[in-house]
């Protein structure tokens, strides 16, 4: 079943990326979230999206 | 997976010590309640997974492995309780040895301790849905669709999924919140500038309109356009950029504060009112509260009423209608309480809004008071903030709002009662001041106006950002939810197609037509089944609880084979399908057999006719059956009548115990008596207990037997077949010199030789009906494959007497005339 729910976080990235609302940085911090082994939560997400536009200029 | 060999038990749950030869095979365990099969089912499910699945969960609280997995005698020797299972593990062509002990659940020895082997064992450890008890398939059919979503979820190992969505939810909502805060910050320091500017609308027209004469005044130029980067100190030297006091300005924002606070009272007060109202009436009627609980129950209930007895409770109504007209009115109060909820929430949201423009003017109050040097007016406004603060926090959900009836009672705001005499004083000491020339109140206007400027800005950029992340998390979640409910429907078509598929295979004679839908959404999954092609209803409307049944066991056999595929190799079912009517049964049997040849089930039942239906249909033989016949806390469960039984018999009359010898006999002639009346088509006088005597049921096969053989012979002489018919004499013949022998058709004359009188009796008498009843037993059996004969089809006019390998095969229709 861990198959399935790769196939779901696969598509789920896919859907991002054709989406606007969520910039790549994002998108590849939700990516590391989805393939970690770890139980996601939700203050976890809320850090991603909160990150401002263009977090890698430091 | 894996398929078991056999299991050594010794000191677990009722069993006292068990060794079962399994073979690999499907393998059935049948006995009155009570004789120790679940126990069997614990054993092994504990030997593979440290686990038993009948300690856990609801209402297991006070149950654990290690205090109630030992024998009740052993329960301080732990050690001696251990489960031994020989399993082949087919994707790797080897059997395995493991032993299991109660003191040390998580740590079995295994052997060999190859890693293949470990890897194996360990990853079946982590499949607890391999047993199928009766009160799991509650967790598939009857369930609310929230339940059901969940529970399917975890078999199919799908909770990650539903984990990461429910974390992205979150996420979305907090940042919502978020989002709402920031607006409010905006609005505030908007109020603020405004104030300061003393301007009615706000606008860039306006703020350069308030700006430009304190500019003008000073020599400085106008500013013509206001862009993100306008400083409207713009020109002041340093040493002109006065500290940003404005008395005028500060003036007004304590006033602004004194304004409000007279005004407190009346501020929030139909929220405040609102929010008591809703917990005065929860309060009035606990049963309101409780009621938005049980709501879910409530409506699953009215779908099942089915006569006056409730679906729920069984309590008994007068009548359909006044149980109807009860839970109606349960689920208007429910429906009222969740109104009511809504409505609370509601009006805690306005009553924080209210709550954050005071704040806003406690935050300018709080700067004056630090500039002024007053620190107990600083300490008093910083207190009440943090008061406030809290409050905000309460309003936002139930269970704060329900905790704030004392405070909303006696004013929301809470006002310290030293606010308005610090207020008035530190009122009086801005007043005091002298007031400032036109220039230098020129200068702090505007450098006032630029730091509230500033503030608005940043409050802006604040409020930008969250809405950004607000966006983004909903569009997350919402792209999450889709992608899950695609991937997720697609895997419930495959579900609900096997499960119409093995349901209808199981009701093909009533129920060709089944379908069934599983409709996944948010958190649900809604299960509809059609009943007789009128309509989808829920599975508990229409169906009968043996109807239910079975669809239970059909959904989890098509979910472990969603899960699984070809590696469903082991299946344990605990009692699963003890409301399946006889004709189902067969079908039962040929869904497991047709559908999952390569899978082993254990199953356990403890309907006797069961048992022997999974013989005549094939999923079991003699060899891989055991029936159980009563249990005892000091031996455990008995092993009823086997195929050693003769052996057993003799070894205590070799040992001059005839009374056990003679037990022996008659407990295997009950056993045998009633599943041959059963195969035969006996007709014994009816009971409605089932509770038939040995006396009237054996007397009654053997008739019964000498009726089909004679009518075998007459078939067979229609037919012109005189080898079958001298065949068929000969059984009866037999069967006659036999049964004359056993002195059973003597029993209800002559009480001398009645099976009661068997313990009186000397070896030397016992011996020939022994030998006699051996005899008259194996008549009715087939010495190949060994099983009892049978008449097929059952009921009405059989049309042949046969063994299950057709061996033995004797037609009893006679040629037309």
């Amino acid at each position: 079943m861990a198959t399935l729910q790769q196939d779901i976080a696969t598509k789920f990235i896919s859907a991002l990326e054709e989406g606007k609302e969520v910039d790549s940085d994002k998108i590849e911090e939700i990516r590391k979230l989805l393939s970690d082994d770890k139980k996601i939560k939700a203050d976890d997400f809320v850090r991603v999206f909160s990150a401002p536009a263009g977090g890698e200029v430091k | 997976m894996i398929k078991l060999e056999t299991a050594h038990v010794e000191e677990f749950r009722g069993i006292r010590k068990l060794d079962i030869d399994f073979g690999k095979e499907t393998f059935a365990i049948s006995g009155p309640n009570g004789t120790g099969k679940s126990g069997v089912i614990d054993a092994i499910e504990f030997g593979l997974t440290g686990e038993i699945g009948r300690l856990t969960g609801r209402g297991t609280k006070s149950l654990s492995v290690s205090e109630h997995g030992p024998h009740v005698d052993k329960v301080k020797f732990p050690d001696a309780a251990f489960v031994e299972l020989k399993v082949f593990l087919p994707a790797l062509g080897k059997s395995a040895t493991i032993t299991r002990k109660v003191s040390a659940p998580g740590k079995p020895k295994i052997a060999p301790a190859d890693a293949d082997v470990k890897a194996a064992l360990a990853e079946i450890a982590d499949h607890p849905e391999i047993t199928l008890a009766r009160r799991d398939i509650l967790r598939f059919i009857l369930v609310e669709p929230t339940k059901r979503s969940e529970e399917i979820q975890a078999i199919l190992k799908l909770d990650g999924i539903g984990q990461t969505r429910a974390a992205l939810n979150t996420a979305q909502n907090k940042l919502q919140t978020g989002f709402k805060s920031a607006t409010g910050q905006v609005q505030s320091s908007r109020d603020t500038l405004q104030r300061h500017l003393q301007i009615a609308t706000f606008g860039a027209a306006e703020l350069l309109a308030a700006v430009n004469p304190k500019r003008e005044a000073l020599g400085l130029s106008r500013i013509e356009t206001l862009t993100p980067d306008t400083q409207l100190d713009a020109g002041l030297s340093d040493s002109d950029k006065l500290p940003e006091f404005n008395k005028q300005s500060t003036l007004r924002d304590l006033q602004a504060l004194s304004d409000m606070l007279g005004s407190l009272v009346d501020m929030g007060k139909e929220e405040a009112a609102a929010i008591l109202s809703g917990i005065a009436t929860l309060e009035g009627d606990p049963a309101l509260l409780q009621a938005l609980q049980r709501r879910s129950l409530v409506e699953k209930g009215l779908e099942l009423v089915d006569g006056p007895e409730c679906p729920l409770c069984d309590h008994p109504w007068p009548d359909e209608n006044h149980l109807l007209g009860h839970l109606k009115a349960k689920l208007s109060k429910s429906e009222d309480a969740g109104k009511l909820q809504t409505s609370l929430l509601t009006n805690g949201g306005n009553l924080a809004g209210h709550a954050e423009i005071l704040l806003g003017l406690l935050r300018q109050a709080l700067r004056i008071a630090k500039g002024e040097g007053d620190a107990a007016a600083a300490d008093l406004i910083t207190a009440w903030g943090t008061d406030l603060q809290e409050l905000k926090g309460h309003l936002g959900n139930f269970d704060g709002l329900i905790g704030l009836k004392e405070r909303l009672g006696s004013g929301w705001a809470k006002m310290p009662e030293a606010v308005p005499s610090r207020l008035a004083a530190l009122t009086a000491k801005v007043d005091a001041k002298p007031d400032q020339s036109a220039a230098i109140e020129a200068q702090t206007f505007l450098t006032t106006a630029q730091l509230r400027l500033n503030d608005y800005r940043d409050a802006m950029r604040k409020n930008e950002a969250a809405k950004t992340a607000s966006n983004a998390a909903k569009a997350a979640y919402d792209a999450y939810c889709r992608v899950m409910e695609h991937e997720l429907n697609a895997l419930y078509e495959d579900v609900q197609g096997d499960f119409s598929t093995f349901y209808r295979l199981i009701n093909e004679d009533d129920e060709a037509q089944f379908t069934a839908k599983l409709t996944p959404s948010e958190g649900r999954l809604d299960f509809d089944v059609n009943f007789y092609e009128r309509g989808l209803f829920p599975p508990g409307a229409y169906h009968s609880e043996g109807h239910q049944d079975g669809m239970g066991v059909c959904l989890y056999l098509a979910l472990m084979k969603r899960l699984f595929a070809k590696s469903f190799t082991i299946a344990l079912l605990d009692d699963v399908v003890m409301s399946v009517d006889s004709g189902h049964r067969y079908q039962f049997c040929k869904l497991l057999k047709t559908h999952f040849p390569d899978t082993q089930f254990i199953i356990t039942t403890h309907d006797r006719l069961w048992a022997e239906q999974m013989k005549s249909a094939g999923l079991v033989t003699a060899k891989t059956s055991l029936a159980f016949h009563s249990w005892t806390v000091d031996t455990g469960p008995l092993v009823e009548s086997n195929a050693d039984i003769w052996d057993d018999i003799a070894t205590a009359l070799a040992k001059g115990k005839v009374e056990t010898a003679a037990h022996g006999l008659r407990h295997h002639l009950e056993y045998v008596s009633r599943q041959l009346a059963d195969q035969l088509g006996a007709r014994p006088i009816f009971r409605a207990d089932g509770n038939y005597d040995l006396g009237e049921l054996l007397p009654n096969v053997l008739s019964r037997a000498k009726e089909l053989y004679g009518k075998a012979a007459d078939a067979a002489q229609s037919w012109g077949n005189a080898a079958a018919k001298e065949a068929a004499l000969q059984r009866k013949a037999t069967l006659s010199s036999s049964s004359g022998a056993s002195n059973v058709e003597q029993w209800a004359v002559n009480k001398a030789v009645h099976y009661n009188e068997w313990a009186n009796f000397g070896k030397k008498d016992f011996e020939p009906v022994v030998a006699a009843f051996k005899e008259l037993l194996e008549s009715l059996r087939c010495k190949d494959c060994q099983t009892w004969l049978y008449v097929t089809p059952r009921g009405g006019s059989p049309d042949s007497l046969r063994c299950l390998c057709s061996a033995e095969s004797l037609n009893l229709k006679a040629k037309p005339k």
